[in-house]
């Protein structure tokens, strides 16, 4: 039943897309909203990790950008068309993915994560220095073909097109993330979260659930660089660098993790104000990793956290005030 | 042609032994993974640099690592201090955000142009070595590498302040009901990683060129060696930072492709036979 | 022997230079409490490391039922019967408390899984709490819950470590009663290791002594009492 609301949810948010696209004004200013849908979804993948493992990634933008690259040596050699390599590709990643997560999740919290940094710039690095395979710092082109599952690249190129496969994208992911949690897998992945060691105690095996928690983080933020690539149809280097790892982590704290909202919610405030910033964009690292401070040190839960304590703040307030008052007519 | 490789293994790997090390102080009396120390690395370079340019090399090499020693104990007094008793993911987020706005503030004061720190004239020579002629600087900062392992091994074997540091990373709450300052203790032993983080800047600088990005490579080379190592290991570190110095210089002249993905090779064979690294042992 | 449901035979467990455990022995029958008492240090709680697979003996076996389980893991003696509590409270502190019973008890692999979670939550007066998150019980409510993850499932042996650390005195004596009726309505049979001699006396049918990693008397409560080396060795003259 209670997977009905949540459908209902996914269903308004979809329509609210469409209201969306029909309120901006600028093709451009619908693109930058893309843009922030994209890094949204990439945000979702860093942030499910986080909440679900416990564990910090600085090293997803190796599937946020690999998948560009994957894609594109698949399309180029010809190996099969768009179609078959997109979920092909993603698969791949996936289990790529749950491989490496069955060796790294073992890692002690915080060696994961340099563990994550250090084999992110290994294929950045890689990527960079190959230039036979991927065309080296120059980054390479993705053949796209002109039609993708029936429908004409003029038309899903269109701003309003690429913002709706995006934004129905997120709401999709985001929605069977959201059901995936609520079933089994959900607690027990929180279980070994909370007390690696009572896990085991009462009978969860603590490596294959918390790999299979990395890897479906993994294919998100595929999913998330898939959508990227396919508006620029480019893949470089610069789409594995640390740097942009770093930069969704930073929207997923400042949002908050442990819901699945906060690192939408953080993703659409690093636009925003990136956007707001403009002149001061050279500067903008020194804002954000001030920025990033600010929140771990006065709200470690973020925007979404904030937001939270403050409801349930409200809440008790006002159960006291009617409790109070029930005793008060008691009294009398 | 294998001699200079050799050596320049060495001379990166003392380089790293000086940044672990560092690291590992830090992260033994802390438990915080320091994001921020390739920052003041990167900060001891540029210190360096400007101090060099308008006076001499040795000038700086004494200046810029007392900087950052200051840098270390405001560090340590305003910020480690004071996020104690946080999550140690939220500690290193914080390090990392303060890498972010050093990054920044460097570029500011120095702006985004590479520079050039120049081999000090004293040591402008070769030594003709095992049949080789091997620059003397490079020498010289192996020599300094080994002086600081041997340094801070003999000091934290022998010396009191030494013990107080074993024991406070082993039990800080003991420690200090045992009368140590450990707050203090801290303090110092944050500036002295600093200090090393920008001693290994300015002595990096002759054969490293200054960059904003210096930060990044170096930083992330001094993780793998620490993850190697074990995170509560300084032996470790010392180990795994000579290994890494050869897979560099060896693998760069030999198997330039994939040389760049041996480190990393090698530290994931590591964590799949040793999830805590070779000589680490507490997680 | 057939209701001799838990044996560790000839255990010795020695790590770092340190012999934890040393020539141990001992037997669990079935629907009977066991308690082991000991100083501090003694090895009472490396005892239920041993035979819950959490430590690795260095010599000597675990039979369970019949079964040599020295050779399996911790999560493989957990699906067979064999389960324990912890003397430092270990629960999910951000689940509530339903929602880890009930994982809990599902993980045993039983089918009534859902009727044996509100068993378990009911015998430990945890039913009112089901909603609350962990991390926001009280630390009486949190032993309990504590307890509850171990007996889900229907465990045939229960380890106890310290269950009673930090409870009131009326908190302590109600756990105590529990623990007795437990035995008989779940059958279950409990391994009690307890600081708080009144509660071990009271409701073991037999009593383990250790000192230094070996046990010094094994017996009735009576005979232990009696015994002159668990006199001189702990409980002292005023027993």
């Amino acid at each position: 039943m209670k997977y009905t609301q949540s459908l209902l949810v996914a269903l308004v948010a979809m329509f609210g897309g469409w209201l969306i696209v029909l309120v901006t004004p600028s093709a451009s200013l619908l693109g930058v909203f893309t843009q922030a849908v994209i890094y949204a979804m990439f945000a979702l993948g860093v942030g499910f990790l986080l909440k679900q493992n416990g564990l910090v990634s600085f090293g997803h933008a190796l599937y946020f950008g690999g998948v560009g690259y994957a894609v594109g040596v698949v399309l180029t050699l010809d190996m099969m068309p768009a179609e078959w390599a997109i979920p092909a590709v993603l698969l791949a990643i996936g289990a790529a993915a749950f491989a490496v997560g069955l060796v790294i999740v073992r890692v002690p919290g915080i060696a994961f994560g340099m563990l994550t940094l250090a084999i992110g710039q290994m294929f950045y690095l890689l990527a960079t220095r190959a230039r036979g395979i991927t065309g080296g710092s120059d980054g390479m082109g993705v053949p796209w073909p002109t039609t993708l599952y029936g429908f004409p690249e003029k038309a899903l190129r269109q701003p309003e097109t690429l913002f709706m496969i995006t934004w129905v994208a997120l709401v999709l992911v985001a929605l069977l993330l959201h059901l995936l949690l609520k079933m089994r897998f959900g607690a027990v992945t929180e279980a070994i979260r909370d007390n690696e060691e009572r896990a085991r105690f009462i009978g969860i095996r603590t490596t294959v659930p918390r790999a299979a928690v990395y890897a479906i983080s993994a294919v998100v933020s595929a999913i998330a660089g898939l959508l990227s690539n396919y508006n620029s149809a480019f893949a470089s280097p610069e789409s594995l660098h640390w740097s942009v790892s770093a930069i969704t982590l930073l929207m997923v704290i400042v949002g908050g993790f442990q819901t699945l909202a906060g690192p939408i919610v953080g993703a659409i405030v690093y636009f925003l104000v990136s956007d707001i910033l403009g002149d001061y964009a050279t500067y903008s690292m020194a804002i954000f990793g001030a920025a990033l401070i600010a929140v771990i040190v006065f709200s470690p839960h973020g925007i979404t956290g904030a937001v939270t304590s403050f409801v349930k703040r409200r809440r008790k307030g006002a159960a006291s005030l009617s409790a109070g008052a029930t005793r008060e007519r008691e009294a009398t | 042609m294998l001699t200079i490789s050799l050596m320049n293994g060495l001379v990166y790997g003392a380089l790293l032994i000086i940044m672990s090390s560092g690291l590992a102080l830090i992260y033994g009396l802390r438990r915080v993974v320091n994001f921020a120390h390739g920052a003041l690395y990167m900060l001891g370079a540029y210190i360096g640099y400007t101090v060099a340019i308008h006076s001499s090399f040795w000038l700086a090499l004494l200046v810029a690592p007392g900087v950052m020693f200051v840098v270390g104990i405001l560090l340590d007094r305003y910020g480690f201090r004071l996020l104690q008793d946080r999550e140690p993911l939220n500690v290193m987020l914080v390090t990392f955000g303060l890498l972010l706005i050093l990054e920044d503030l460097v570029v500011f004061i120095w702006g985004k142009g590479n520079h050039s720190l120049f081999t000090p004239e004293l040591l402008r020579f070769s030594i003709p070595l095992f049949g080789s002629d091997l620059p003397a600087y490079r020498l010289a900062v192996m020599l300094v590498g080994l002086g600081v392992a041997l340094g801070l091994t003999l000091w934290l074997r022998y010396s009191r302040v030494g013990l107080f540091v074993r024991a406070s990373s082993t039990d800080p709450l003991t420690t200090s009901m045992q009368g140590v300052n450990t707050d203090r203790l801290s303090a110092i032993i944050v500036g002295l990683g600093s200090a090393l983080a920008g001693l290994a800047g300015v002595i990096a600088g002759p054969f490293l060129s200054l960059s904003p990005h210096m930060s990044s490579d170096v930083l992330i080379d001094s993780f793998v060696v620490v993850v190697i190592g074990g995170l509560g290991s300084l032996a470790g570190a010392f180990i795994a930072a000579l290994l890494l110095g050869m897979m560099h210089a060896v693998g760069a002249v030999y198997l330039p492709e994939v040389s760049v993905l041996l480190p990393f090779m090698f530290m994931i064979a590591v964590l799949i036979w040793k999830p805590t690294g070779l000589l680490g042992s507490r997680t | 022997m057939s209701s001799q449901v838990l044996h560790a035979q000839g255990v010795a467990l020695y790590y770092g230079g340190v012999r934890a455990l040393n020539g141990v022995d001992l037997e669990l029958h079935r629907g009977r409490i066991c308690g082991l008492i000991g100083p501090n240090g003694a090895g009472k709680s490396t005892v239920i490391d041993a035979i819950t697979g959490r430590r690795a003996l260095t010599q000597g076996r675990i039979v369970l039922e019949g079964h040599d389980i020295s050779r399996l893991g911790v999560v493989e003696r957990r699906k067979l019967g064999l389960s324990r509590s912890f003397q430092r409270t270990s629960i999910f502190g951000g689940m509530t408390v339903r929602r880890q019973v009930e994982l809990a008890s599902w993980k045993t692999g039983i089918d009534d899984w859902q009727d044996d979670a509100y068993a378990v939550l009911r015998e430990l007066d945890l039913a009112d709490l089901g909603d609350v998150l962990a991390h926001d019980l009280g630390y009486g409510e949190q032993r309990r819950l504590d307890l509850a993850l171990a007996l889900t499932g229907r465990p045939k042996v229960l380890l106890l470590d310290e269950p009673m650390a930090g409870l009131s005195v009326k908190e302590s004596h109600d756990l105590a009663g529990h623990l007795k009726a437990l035995t008989s309505s779940w059958d279950v049979s409990v391994l009690l290791v307890e600081h708080d001699m009144d509660v071990v006396f009271g409701i073991s049918d037999s009593v383990v002594v250790f000192e230094l990693g070996r046990v010094i008397a094994k017996g009735t409560p009576a005979e232990v009492r009696a015994d002159p080396r668990v006199r001189e060795a702990y409980l002292g003259s005023a027993a």
